[in-house]
C-alpha cells in the first residue's frame, strides 16, 4: 500500500483554481504529522472542494451538499479511534447550507477537522453568493451589501470547538493546517482559494476580499462515542402471574376518561396489570392530544378471556369519567347498555343511566380515575379489588394510589 | 404446553419487542429525534442499544446513521412521516452509497403533521417511490408482536445481506398499545455480523465490485487494509464519481437487480386459504388484526373466506400475485383513504373484483370488513 497522500490523478480545478494549493497542504501537513493514508477518512460535500475524492489515497466517503459535516460526525463516532483522523471538506456554500451541522458538531466537541474552502461563492453552479460571501465582495458586485457573512470561525468557536481558524495566505496554510489536524477534538479551518472563474484571479485580491486571519481555541476534552453493554428490556420486566380469579366472560371493555395529569393513563395501565394478574389477556392503549401536559386524556382497556387481535373499542362496557375533558370527548359513548360512572360534579343530568360519585372529592384529582375503577369493581365484581392492590404493588407511588382505591369504600 | 411457571407474562408494547430485537440482532446504534409516536423507541433505545445519540433533527440524524454505518456499525432510527420527509435526502444518500440501516416508520394521520396521536397507514406510497429512478426499498411490516420480533430481525438480515437501508413500517396502534404478552414465546435472535452473507473479497478490493450476489462485501472506512471510497454521486467500482460510462450505470442498475434478485428470500407473509372460498382479504399492519377477526367471524357465520397478512410489502413479491390472482374478489383493507397497497398491486385500474375497505381517524374495525365482504 502506498504511503503517498495524493494519487496521481490531475487536479480537476479550473486553471488558477486555489483548491489544488488547498489540497497539496492538506497532503503535506498530514505527512508532516505522520498519517498513513489508511488512517485517515476524507468526508468529501457537493461542490468544487467536494471534487477532492480522487485526489486522496486515503478512505473516502463524498456525501451531499451541506451535510458532510454530519456525515463526517457519524464516521467519527463509528471508529471512535484516536489514531484515526476524519477530515471533512466542504465550500463556502456547503457550509452555509450545513451551518446547523457545524454547530452541533463543534458544541459535541466531535474529534474531527472540517475545512473550509472559502473561494466567496458558488462556484459550481455559476458564481452565486453564499453566507460567507464577505461584504466588501458582495457589494463590489451590488449583491446584498450590507448584510454581513457569517463569521464561521467565530460561530464555531463559540459552540465549542477546540481549535478554529481562517487563514488567507498560502504561506501560512501548513502551520493553521497542522494545528487545526492536531487538536484533539472538533477544529475548524476556513481556508482563502481563489474562483478564477467568478470571484477573483489574484492572489492580492482574494487577501483583500477575505475577512481577517484569525484562531480561537477553547479548551475541552473531545467527546467520545461510548459502546456500553446492557442488559435485555425484557429482563428488566417482572413477569404478571396468574393470582386472582374473574368473573369477566369473553370479552369486557372499559373506558377512562378525564384529563391530562390526572393519573387516567396510569390507572389505566393498573387495570390492565390487574386483569393480567386474574388470567385474562389486557391491553391498554391512551389517546390525548399533543401537549400531553393539558386537555383531555382517555385511556381504552380490554380484559378478555380469548387473545385480543383487534384493539379498538367503540362500544365500551364500562365508562368512568372523571373530569369535564373527559366528559367531552367521551359523552357520545354514553347509552343504555354501557354502565356509566361519573364524578357527581359533572352535569350529567341530560343522562339519567350516568351513577354519579364524589371521586374527585374524595381521592383528589390524581385519583378519581383508580377510584372510579374500584367502584366499578366492588358493583360489578367482575375482579378482585385485591388484583389492583397487587398490581399497585411496589409503585413509587404506591400509598397515594391505595388511599385513592379505598377513598370510596365507606360510601358505597 | 408450557406450565405457568415457565411463561413470563408481561404488559409489553411493540416499541420494546422491536427495539430488544434489534439489539438482540446486531444493531449498536439508535439516533432518534422523538416524534409522536415514535417516542417508545427513543425511550428504550436511550435505555438499551450500546450507543445512544439523540439527533437535533431528522435530517442530521440520517447523516449520522450513514456515517456510523460507513464505519461498520449498524444504525437504527424511529420516526413518523414529518421526520421521514426530512429524511429522503439521506436516505437516498445511504441507498445509493449501499449502507446497511434500519429505518423504523410509525404512522400517524396526514397529511402534513395531521394528528399526531392517531394512528395510520398512510405512508406506503411515499416509500414506494421514495428512491429517485424508482428503485425497490426493502420494506417490512409487522402485524403483531410475533412480527415485530423475528420481522425485525429479518429486516436487519436483509438490510446487511444486500447492503441497503431497509424500513420496518408501523403505526401508532401498534407502538403504542400495550398487551399481555408471554415474552417466553420469544427464541432468542442471532446476532447478525456484517458481511455475514457477501460474496469474497476480490483483491484489489473495491468498495462497489460485487460477485455471484450482487452486493459487494462490506469494508468499513478507517481500515487498516483496504482503502474504501464511498460515494452517493454516480459512481465505478472504485467508488469514483463517473458520469455515465457503462461501469457506472451497471452499478445504478444492480442497486435495483441486486434488490430483485433475493426477493424469495426475504418475502413474507401469512396466507390463511379456505378450499373454494371466492373472497380474499388483504391486509397488513394494524389492520390485520382486525382482518384475523373478520375472517374468523364470517367463517362462524357460515361463509368462506381467505386471508393474506403481507408483512414484506415492498417489493411486491410475485408471490403475492400469485395469490391475488386466484380469487374472484379481492378486499383490500387498510387504514387510509387512497387505497395505497391496492393501487400498488392493481393500479388505476379498479376492477369490479377489487374492493377497498378504507378509512381515517380511527383503527377499521372488523365489522366493516365482514360489510364488504357482504357486499
Amino acid at each position: 500500500m502506498t504511503t503517498n497522500m495524493l494519487t496521481d490523478v490531475k487536479m480537476p480545478f479550473c486553471p488558477g483554481c486555489g483548491h489544488g494549493i488547498i489540497v497539496k497542504s492538506i497532503s503535506k501537513s498530514l505527512e508532516d504529522i505522520g498519517y498513513q493514508p489508511n488512517d485517515v477518512v476524507i468526508v468529501t460535500d457537493i461542490g468544487c472542494a467536494g471534487l477532492v475524492d480522487p485526489l486522496f489515497n486515503t478512505h473516502t466517503v463524498h456525501g451531499l451538499h451541506g451535510r458532510a459535516p454530519a456525515l463526517g460526525v457519524g464516521v467519527a463516532m463509528g471508529l471512535n479511534n484516536k489514531n484515526k483522523k476524519v477530515i471533512v471538506i466542504q465550500g463556502d456554500g456547503g457550509a452555509t447550507i450545513g451551518l446547523q451541522h457545524i454547530l452541533e458538531a463543534a458544541r459535541r466537541n466531535i474529534n474531527l477537522t472540517l475545512i473550509v474552502f472559502n473561494n466567496l461563492l458558488y462556484g459550481m453552479t455559476g458564481g452565486q453568493i453564499s453566507g460567507l460571501s464577505t461584504d466588501k465582495f458582495k457589494s463590489d458586485r451590488d449583491l446584498e451589501p450590507g448584510i454581513p457573512p457569517f463569521d464561521i470561525v467565530r460561530l464555531a468557536h463559540e459552540a465549542g470547538a477546540v481549535s478554529s481558524a481562517r487563514v488567507v495566505s498560502p504561506r501560512n496554510f501548513n502551520e493553521y493546517l497542522k494545528k487545526a489536524l492536531d487538536a484533539p477534538g472538533f477544529s475548524l479551518i476556513e481556508m482563502a482559494s481563489m474562483c478564477t472563474s467568478y470571484a477573483v484571479s489574484k492572489l492580492k485580491e482574494l487577501e483583500e476580499y477575505s475577512e481577517e486571519e484569525n484562531a480561537l481555541t477553547n479548551r475541552r476534552a473531545p467527546v467520545e462515542a461510548t459502546f456500553r453493554q446492557t442488559s435485555s428490556l425484557f429482563d428488566r420486566l417482572q413477569g404478571i402471574p396468574r393470582m386472582f380469579g374473574s368473573k369477566i366472560h369473553q370479552r369486557l371493555g372499559i373506558v377512562l376518561a378525564g384529563s391530562a395529569g390526572g393519573g387516567v393513563q396510569s390507572a389505566a395501565m393498573l387495570l390492565a396489570k390487574a386483569g393480567t394478574l386474574s388470567g385474562l389477556h389486557s391491553t391498554m392503549k391512551g389517546e390525548y392530544p399533543v401537549t400531553v401536559g393539558t386537555g383531555f386524556s382517555i385511556a381504552e382497556v380490554i380484559l378478555s378471556t380469548e387473545p385480543v387481535h383487534y384493539t379498538g373499542l367503540n362500544k365500551p362496557d364500562v365508562l368512568i369519567i372523571v373530569s369535564e375533558d373527559g366528559l367531552s370527548v367521551a359523552k357520545h359513548l354514553i347509552n343504555k347498555n354501557v354502565l356509566v360512572l361519573a364524578d357527581d360534579k359533572l352535569d350529567v343530568s341530560q343522562y339519567p343511566e350516568v351513577i354519579s360519585m364524589p371521586f374527585v372529592q374524595e381521592a383528589g384529582k390524581r385519583g378519581a380515575a383508580l377510584s372510579g375503577l374500584s367502584e366499578w369493581i366492588r358493583r360489578s365484581g367482575m375482579l378482585e379489588l385485591q388484583s389492583l392492590v397487587e398490581a399497585i404493588g411496589k409503585h413509587k407511588h404506591g400509598e397515594s394510589l391505595l388511599k385513592a382505591l379505598f377513598a370510596l369504600e365507606k360510601k358505597s | 404446553m408450557k406450565t405457568e411457571e415457565q411463561k413470563k407474562i408481561v404488559l409489553t408494547d411493540a416499541s420494546m419487542i422491536i427495539t430488544e430485537a434489534c439489539v438482540q440482532s446486531g444493531a449498536d446504534v439508535f439516533i432518534g429525534y422523538p416524534i409522536t409516536p415514535s417516542n417508545r423507541f427513543y425511550q428504550y433505545g436511550g435505555n438499551r442499544f450500546p450507543l445512544f445519540l439523540a439527533g437535533p433533527d431528522e435530517i442530521t440524524v440520517m447523516q449520522w446513521m450513514a456515517g456510523l454505518s460507513t464505519a461498520g456499525r449498524f444504525p437504527v432510527t424511529a420516526t413518523a412521516f414529518p421526520g421521514l420527509a426530512l429524511m429522503m435526502e439521506g436516505l437516498n444518500m445511504s441507498y445509493m452509497m449501499e449502507l446497511p440501516m434500519l429505518l423504523i416508520i410509525t404512522q400517524r394521520l396526514g397529511p402534513s403533521t395531521g394528528s399526531a396521536t392517531t394512528g395510520a397507514q398512510g405512508d406506503l406510497g411515499v416509500l414506494h417511490g421514495a428512491i429517485s429512478g424508482g428503485y425497490p426499498l426493502p420494506v417490512f411490516c409487522p402485524s403483531d408482536f410475533e412480527d415485530s420480533w423475528y420481522l425485525t430481525h429479518e429486516a436487519i438480515k436483509t438490510s446487511i445481506a444486500l447492503r441497503t437501508p431497509v424500513v420496518l413500517l408501523t403505526s401508532k396502534e401498534m407502538v403504542m398499545t400495550s398487551k399481555s404478552f408471554d415474552i417466553s414465546d420469544l427464541k432468542p435472535l442471532e446476532r447478525l455480523s456484517m458481511n455475514f452473507d457477501s460474496d469474497p473479497i476480490e483483491l484489489p478490493y473495491q468498495t462497489y465490485r460485487s460477485g455471484q450476489k450482487m452486493v459487494p462485501p462490506f469494508v468499513p472506512a478507517g481500515n487498516d487494509e483496504y482503502q474504501v471510497r464511498f460515494n452517493s454521486s454516480t459512481h465505478d467500482n472504485e467508488g469514483m464519481i463517473r458520469k455515465n460510462n457503462p461501469e457506472s450505470l451497471n452499478n445504478t442498475r444492480r442497486l435495483k437487480e441486486k434488490i430483485e434478485k433475493r426477493l424469495n428470500e426475504y418475502t413474507f407473509f401469512e396466507y390463511d386459504q379456505q378450499d373454494d372460498s371466492k373472497d380474499l382479504i388483504v391486509s397488513y399492519g394494524i389492520s390485520a388484526e382486525a382482518s384475523r377477526d373478520a375472517c374468523a367471524e364470517w367463517r362462524k357465520s357460515g361463509h368462506k373466506a381467505s386471508l393474506l397478512i403481507v408483512k414484506t410489502l415492498l417489493p411486491v413479491a410475485p408471490d403475492i400475485l400469485g395469490i391475488i390472482r386466484q380469487f374472484e374478489r379481492v378486499h383490500f383493507v387498510e387504514e387510509n383513504i387512497t387505497g395505497l397497497y391496492r393501487e400498488i398491486i392493481f393500479g388505476k385500474m379498479h376492477a369490479d373484483s377489487v374492493f377497498s375497505v378504507e378509512k381515517i381517524g380511527s383503527m377499521i374495525t372488523p365489522e366493516e370488513i365482514i360489510k364488504s365482504l357482504q357486499s
